[in-house]
């Protein structure tokens, strides 16, 4: 029995050494950060956050997020001083969102990102957004129409897997991991404020372009859906396109349903040249005049849909080539999985090479259903 | 009577007597004021014989312990009227009560004052006769008792509806009916130095081990008590591991349940004086097992069962489970969950914590007052706990509303799972500590030392945890699900080892 007392002891004694790095809380005194921002400022960094304000007790308890803004040298500074204005600790871990403005992304992501992924109080599936036209604290202090915070509204923009076709998400590890690797460049959603009904509305829409972890340029809504597709992201959603069937052009809603790229380098006398193929499977949302019953019909648009992927594409890879100069579909990784030794030999100067890789595109896009009705819809005279 | 003869009973009286004189008058004198003596209950009622040689005898017996109207009828009447020859005496004369006066199926002598004593005590009516130095015992026990009922603390919705009484007699022919088979083995034993109370051992002789039915008596007939009021008594003082808040014996109020456990190699006491009856071995999965399991379909008797396995966690880990997340681990619960419970408890004056401990400790007086009180005070307490729990002390910001649904969670799911009722809120009390002092780690300290504590305890020489961590498709048939009948064809290996088949193969090869 002695000898038992002693182990158990022991045991509890073992456990006061082995408790880590938590400890007891209240958590009623604690104020939970939603969402997050950050600003340039002359003296340093603007640290923007959106707080969970809680009145009434019970049933009655209501939710209103409040924005209180901290400003020091750096960001970790900031952080640190948010408990002054919050009056009680500031709690990170529910953090869903983090904004940076296009002035802190074109200094350079590494402040930021040293903060996030050394606070043990952040997560690292936070969603990472840049701003594109207003400060983060301008985005967080918009009124978004239904959703009870900006970082809700954000969050859930992020989750509506249907309608996101218009930016490619992008959370901490998935974004610090591209800026770690060889070959590749990152990218981050763009948040903008738009006027609806009289309110400012922060949108979610394209993609900032990062070369190293320096903001270079933007994507547009159109460019950032065909930067998904070569990405491999999984599009849903809808696109309009001016269609020409039997001599006459109108426009067709079509809806992406299934996508698979693949991109593989082909070597010719040490050129190297990029193969991209895309399969993409559309479904017809509006046809107007279009009669799908008929195959010639159905084969003229697949043909012209092609046609416009394999040009848009194009378009992208001058942009991103030429202009921004930034490997954000992640050629390099291409060769150096594929052609390790090409790679070593251009890795050196791979922004050059990068420059003048040529792509051959082929793109197959199939029509595998047409709603409810093959043929348009007629009205009797 | 001479003096050499009053000289020698004087003599006689002097010793410790244990045997009966020929005198009915000595003998009367001497219980009267020896073995019953301050006993105001008992009856002395003299009566004479008819016949050419009139015989003086007496009927001893106590007053509400034996029947009026039996000893009446069936004994003063045809003692009264009965005409002994002239030349019986001594046992010859007993010989002939006993086949032509006294019309009782159940009679016995003795010559010991002690043993014609404790029977006149327990309800038998002794008659002694004048020469005669041995004692007649009439059974006429009659005393009142409760009439088979549904027992109140086990109801299913299914099954029969009768329940032990306090009466041994009547419990062993209950289990009697269930098996009605010679193999149904009993023993009596007599425990307590004052109560002598009256214990049946049972068990079935073709499936029991006999190594587990021995040491079943061996530790009832070394218990030294002076009194056995139920049969809690003996469970604590034969059950092993009595430091642990686990029971190694069970009970139940259900011949049935008995006659369940009997039929799989358990030994069963009953004691007489109380409804229940206790088996032994008993084994953690027991606990789980309802006896309504048996008499409905085996799909949804399992899901109940899973349901009290359930249940069982809810009510001990609930409250550590809340305490460590609310406490150590906020960044844990969804966002939304944890801005409510902080909403909550805003204006909560004390941490969660001692919220926690005090709300327990609430829940618990409300429970113990409401199962003493009488049932309608009962109800009454319910309702002013309820309203004083779920409304008023939240709306004074007590406590806050999340520790309520906490609570009653914990509360409910307690009940599911009435045989470890009691153990649940030690083993909730010690996860609320470890959980509030040290987070998720101590909670699965907690856990762990649970477990190690459940493997080390063994009854009647069966590990705790059998059947349960069992390997075998057939030692887990009857464990976290039910198998169906025509399934389970062994019975429990550590229990039934002596003759392990339960059902014949005829049946299983029609079935399958």
């Amino acid at each position: 029995m002695r000898r038992r007392l002693i182990q158990i002891l022991m045991l509890c004694l073992l456990a006061l050494f082995t408790t880590g790095c938590w400890d007891y809380t209240e958590l009623e005194l604690l104020d939970f950060v939603i969402g997050a921002g950050v600003d340039a400022d002359e003296a340093g960094i603007v640290l923007v956050t959106e707080m969970a304000k809680t009145t009434g007790v019970g049933q009655e308890t209501e939710f209103e997020p409040v924005v209180l803004s901290t400003k020091a040298r750096t960001l970790s500074g900031a952080a640190h001083s948010l408990s002054v204005p919050a009056g009680m600790e500031a709690f990170w871990p529910h953090t869903q969102v983090f904004l940076v403005s296009e002035e802190v992304a074109r200094e350079g992501m590494m402040a930021v990102l040293e903060h996030i992924l050394r606070a043990w109080d952040l997560r690292s599936t936070m969603n990472l957004f840049v701003t594109k036209g207003c400060t983060a604290e301008e985005v967080l202090k918009s009124k978004p129409p239904l959703a009870a915070g900006v970082s809700q509204h954000l969050s859930s923009t992020v989750r509506l897997g249907d309608m996101r076709a218009a930016f490619v998400p992008q959370q901490v590890w998935q974004f610090s991991g591209d800026l770690a690797a060889l070959g590749i460049a990152a990218t981050l959603p763009v948040v903008q404020l738009v006027h609806v009904t009289g309110n400012l509305v922060p949108v979610v829409r394209g993609a900032g372009v990062f070369k190293k972890d320096r903001l270079v340029g933007w994507l547009d809504a159109e460019q950032t859906q065909i930067f998904g597709l070569l990405k491999g992201e999984e599009q849903r959603g809808l696109f309009v396109m001016d269609t020409t069937v039997e001599g006459e052009t109108f426009p067709i809603t079509y809806e992406f349903v299934h996508n698979v790229v693949e991109i593989k380098p082909r070597i010719s006398d040490g050129n190297v040249r990029m193969q991209i193929k895309l399969e993409l499977k559309l479904g017809v949302v509006a046809a107007e005049k279009a009669n799908f019953l008929d195959r010639a019909v159905t084969n003229t648009v697949q043909e012209q849909l092609n046609r416009a992927f394999a040009r848009r594409i194009r378009e992208l890879l001058w942009l991103v080539q030429e202009e921004y100069n930034s490997d954000i579909i992640g050629f390099g990784q291409v060769l150096m999985r594929k052609e390790p030794k090409v790679w070593r030999s251009h890795a050196d100067d791979w922004d050059t090479h990068l420059r003048k890789l040529a792509a051959d595109i082929e793109v197959d896009c199939r029509i595998i259903f047409t709603g409810l009705r093959a043929e348009p819809f007629a009205v009797r005279n | 009577m001479s003096f050499w003869k009053r000289w020698k009973e004087k003599k006689a009286a002097g010793k410790q007597r244990e045997h009966l004189s020929t005198s009915l008058e000595s003998n009367i004198r001497w219980l009267r004021s020896n073995l019953l003596a301050d006993d105001a209950t008992i009856v002395y009622r003299l009566l004479r014989t008819k016949g050419p040689r009139p015989r003086d005898c007496a009927l001893v017996y106590a007053n509400n312990m034996a029947k009026h109207d039996f000893l009446s009828e069936h004994v003063v009447a045809p003692l009264m009227s009965s005409a002994p020859p002239k030349e019986l005496h001594g046992q010859g004369l007993l010989d002939y009560f006993m086949q032509e006066a006294i019309s009782s199926d159940s009679m016995d002598t003795s010559s010991s004052y002690k043993e014609l004593a404790e029977a006149v005590v327990r309800g038998t009516g002794v008659v002694l006769v004048d020469g005669c130095g041995i004692g007649l015992m009439v059974d006429a026990q009659g005393f009142e008792k409760r009439s088979v009922s549904e027992p109140q603390s086990e109801t299913v919705v299914r099954g029969p509806r009768q329940g032990f009484t306090e009466d041994l007699g009547v419990n062993v022919s209950l289990v009697r009916r269930k098996i009605t088979s010679p193999n149904l083995k009993m023993k009596y034993l007599y425990v307590g130095e004052q109560t002598r109370t009256k214990t049946a051992v049972m068990y079935l002789e073709s499936v029991a081990k006999p190594d587990l039915v021995d040491e079943v008596i061996q530790r009832i007939e070394q218990i030294e008590m002076d009194g056995i009021l139920e049969s809690g008594y003996i469970e604590e003082l034969i059950k092993d591991s009595p430091r642990s808040p686990f029971p190694t014996i069970g009970h139940t109020e259900r011949p049935d349940t008995v006659a369940g456990k009997i039929l799989e190699g358990r030994v069963a006491v009953l004691v007489d004086g109380t409804p229940f009856a206790l088996t032994m071995p008993y084994l953690l999965v027991e606990a789980f097992q309802a006896n309504e399991d048996y008499y409905r379909h085996w799909v949804l008797a399992s899901f109940h069962r899973l349901v009290r396995y359930i249940s069982f966690f809810l009510t001990t880990s609930t409250p550590g489970l809340y305490l460590a997340l609310v406490s150590h681990h906020p960044q844990l619960l969804p966002m939304n969950l944890a801005i409510s419970i902080a909403a909550a408890r805003k204006n909560v004056p004390f941490p969660a914590m001692v919220e926690v401990v005090i709300m327990g400790l609430v829940f618990e007086i409300l429970r113990e007052g409401g199962v003493r009180l009488p049932r309608s005070v009962g109800q009454a307490i319910s309702i002013v706990g309820a309203i004083v729990l779920g409304d008023a002390a939240v709306g004074a910001s007590l406590v806050s509303a999340p520790m309520i649904i906490v609570v009653g969670l914990t509360g409910v799911a307690g009940f599911v799972v009435s045989q470890f009722n009691d153990v649940a809120v030690v083993v909730r009390l010690g996860l609320v500590v470890l959980a509030g002092l040290l987070g998720f780690y101590g909670f699965l300290l907690g856990g762990m030392g649970l477990m190690l504590h459940l493997a080390s305890i063994k009854s009647f020489g069966v590990p705790y945890l059998s059947s349960l961590t069992s390997l075998s498709v057939q030692g887990s048939q009857d464990t976290l699900l039910r198998s169906p009948w025509w399934k389970m064809q062994m019975r429990p290996r550590h229990i039934g080892a002596k003759n392990r088949q339960r059902v014949q193969s005829p049946s299983r090869s029609r079935r399958s």
